[in-house]
């Protein structure tokens, strides 16, 4: 029989664990398909950022960009559809137009990172607050409203199969993001890049390249994200979005990834999103009183991510012991 | 973080019903204030008695209508709709004068950052600084530094925990117990009802709450069964809703205590198939939320003229500049109350598009 291989099944035990205890704590609102879709849907845009910015952190980067351009592409969406009328035709060219204000944005980052050899930190920490004054800006500080069109309202709140759009937008980037970095020779460098850049460099890897298109994909996800975002709450201001860059880390970092590159998987990420969501459901579902959400929330986090580690320390103590075992049997022999 | 208006731009029109409410409500704290014996007394080594002032008030006056004035803005956080009206109403009162300046500043929602910028500004000596404290206790000191660098603070809606020259302030436990009523009325007295709390401390949102909760607890039909947090964000407030409908399928209101977040609310609402089922109340009276009763996604919320309240406050920092009246002599901030207008359905079109901020 195969033997179970407890480092890689201690996020699911997790999750699973999570959803016992909250379906034992919350019988009649907790287990039901239309609670998961609330779930899903409140960490969507989270996920959509996070499948984007791991690119990034696997990289061996950082995106701290990613909530404040967020808001400016979710601004650029609203204000084409304020300027240009509240038809499907100016839905589509605004959608366009933020996509690509995303996309540039990323590749500027990576542009400024490798030419100028500039920590990513401090590129993409004044990028936010150039986004943040952009926005501000653009829109002289006020909401911008869309409450219409159908065709934008929808993306953010039409229902497929009792499930929010932004769901399927969120389980087709992780599947792209997955796809990429675990079946092509670019995700392939990318982990060689974040493990060991002067290495992956002599070997043939197009380091600077990579890495560019990382920030490319990570703007690209902050828009989709700020679209999503845009349309549920059916305004853009300046501060939409802001402080998205905690959260996606925190995610991320829950799923594993090392922010110091190399590390990570897209399905840690999604986990990482998951236990979020479920978090601050249970503190909902249960009523626990906002004095006390921060807190619990912290707590349950630390101890999330504690029992993981312990999983992954116990895997690595046994793998440890074996070899050295392995060691003095050929050494006795 | 900081935005420079020249004023030198035509007024847009402040609306005189708004205006006349201010000076009503003016009145009628006063008169308020003077029957609950805590009238402020004047001495009289402060009055002014025409040509020759017996003041020892050691504070300078300029005419604010003429000599250079820099008055300075600190906002909460300039990227909400209420301190952007606030910031209009500012403006358009001093609009017709070249020689004021208005400088707004980003607090960014941190006392920390508001207390840097007091700093800078009482350095600076501005002539005086409206101030919406991001935290009463912590702004304090700053407030007493630059009243007594004879800079007079009027702060707006957040009051800080010190003695200053006036605080204008919409409603905030009467809105609560105005919503409470309507509600109660709405749903037939009876029933479950939630609570979208903004982010817990703060003196405005802290009252609105508490006026609502105590005004409830006299229809004892109706139970409040939850009160969550989603720290006045819209977005948030979806979440919230969305767990709201889910653990108690029989909910018959829910009282947000601004309105971004009872639109998030709605938008939930909307998005479970409920519209109009819920009654969803907000309080403020911002553009969405007049736009979302009459398209019956909300019931009501408390409408303030925010552009009015910001011009109230540069009318008194207009009129502390001109004057030797000094902070010293109060015991207590004086107080002006906006005149707040219950809104729902049946009156939300009589709120001009001009007076939607």
């Amino acid at each position: 029989m195969k033997k179970i291989d407890w480092e890689k099944m201690s996020k699911p035990i997790i999750l699973v664990g999570a959803i016992i205890i909250l379906s034992v704590l919350r019988p009649q609102s907790f287990l039901t398909a239309n609670n998961f879709a609330n779930v899903l849907w409140s960490v969507s845009v989270i996920g959509i950022m996070t499948c984007g910015t791991v690119f990034v952190f696997l990289a061996g980067g950082i995106d701290l960009s990613i909530g404040t351009l967020a808001g400016l592409s979710a601004i650029t969406v609203v204000e084409i559809i304020d300027k240009m009328g509240a038809t499907n035709a100016s839905v589509i060219i605004g959608i366009i137009a933020a996509l690509c204000v995303g996309a540039f944005a990323g590749m500027v980052h990576g542009l400024i990172i490798t030419r100028f050899n500039i920590p990513a930190f401090l590129v993409t920490f004044a990028a936010q607050s150039v986004y943040l004054g952009l926005s501000m800006v653009i829109t002289n500080n006020r909401i911008v409203s869309a409450r219409e069109p159908a065709l934008f309202t929808s993306i953010g709140s039409m229902k497929i199969l009792g499930f929010p759009l932004p769901i399927y937008l969120m389980i087709i980037i992780a599947l792209i993001s997955w796809f990429s970095l675990s079946r092509t020779t670019f995700g392939r460098d990318i982990y060689a890049v974040g493990g060991n850049p002067e290495a992956s460099e002599i070997s043939g890897v197009h380091v600077s390249k990579d890495i560019v298109l990382c920030y490319v994909f990570s703007g690209l996800t902050a828009a989709i994200g700020g679209i999503v975002l845009a349309s549920m709450t059916q305004q853009g201001m300046a501060s939409t979005g802001s402080g998205y860059e905690t959260q996606v880390i925190t995610a991320a970092v829950i799923g594993g990834v090392s922010l110091l590159g190399g590390v990570g998987t897209v399905p840690g990420c999604i986990y990482g999103v998951v236990i979020m969501g479920l978090i601050n459901n249970g503190l909902n579902l249960m009523s626990v009183p906002s004095t006390q959400s921060g807190l619990v929330q912290g707590v349950v986090i630390i101890i999330a991510v504690a029992f993981d580690a312990l999983q992954h320390q116990d895997q690595s103590r046994k793998k440890v012991k074996r070899i050295s075992e392995q060691i003095k049997g050929t050494a006795s022999s | 973080m900081f935005n420079k208006t020249d004023c030198n731009r035509t007024e847009q029109g402040i609306t005189r019903r708004g205006a006349i409410a201010a000076i009503a409500s003016l009145s009628a704290s006063a008169l308020l204030a003077g029957c609950s014996g805590e009238r402020t007394e004047r001495t009289d080594s402060t009055a002014n008695t025409g040509d020759t002032p017996t003041t020892t008030s050691s504070k300078i006056k300029k005419n604010p209508y003429t000599e250079d004035i820099k008055i300075a803005y600190v906002a909460h956080d300039l990227s909400t709709p209420n301190n952007q009206a606030w910031l209009e109403g500012i403006e358009r009162e001093c609009a017709s004068w070249s020689n004021i300046v208005i400088q707004s500043f980003n607090g960014e929602s941190s006392a920390e950052t508001q207390t840097q910028v007091m700093a800078d500004v009482i350095n600076q000596e501005y002539d005086a600084i409206l101030l919406q404290c991001s935290d009463g206790t912590a702004l304090a000191p700053s407030v007493q530094q630059a009243e007594e660098a004879g800079i007079p603070v009027i702060t707006i809606n957040l009051d800080a925990a010190t003695v200053h020259s006036a605080l204008v302030m919409a409603v905030d436990y009467d809105a609560g117990r105005m919503a409470a009523d309507k509600i109660a009325d709405q749903i037939g007295k009876e029933g479950k009802v939630a609570i979208i709390q903004g982010v817990p401390g703060l003196t405005r949102t802290d009252n609105l709450e508490r006026g609502f909760r105590e005004t409830i607890a006299n229809y004892p039909g109706i139970e409040i069964v939850d009160a969550q947090s989603a720290a006045f964000e819209k977005e948030q407030a979806i979440t919230v809703m969305n767990s709201f409908l889910q653990n108690y399928p029989d909910l018959k209101a829910v009282f947000a205590i601004n309105d971004a977040m009872a639109e998030g609310a709605a938008l939930a609402a909307q998005s479970a198939d409920k519209k109009g089922q819920i009654v969803i109340w907000g309080a403020d009276g911002e553009k969405d939320a007049l736009a979302m009763i009459e398209s019956g996604d909300m019931a009501g919320t408390i409408y303030t003229n925010s552009w009015d309240e910001g011009s109230t406050a540069a009318k008194i920092a207009l009129l502390m500049i001109g004057s030797e009246y000094s902070y010293t002599v109060l015991s207590e901030t004086p107080q002006v109350i906006m005149e707040p207008i219950v809104v729902t359905a049946d009156n939300v079109g009589s709120i001009p598009e001009e007076d939607r901020w």
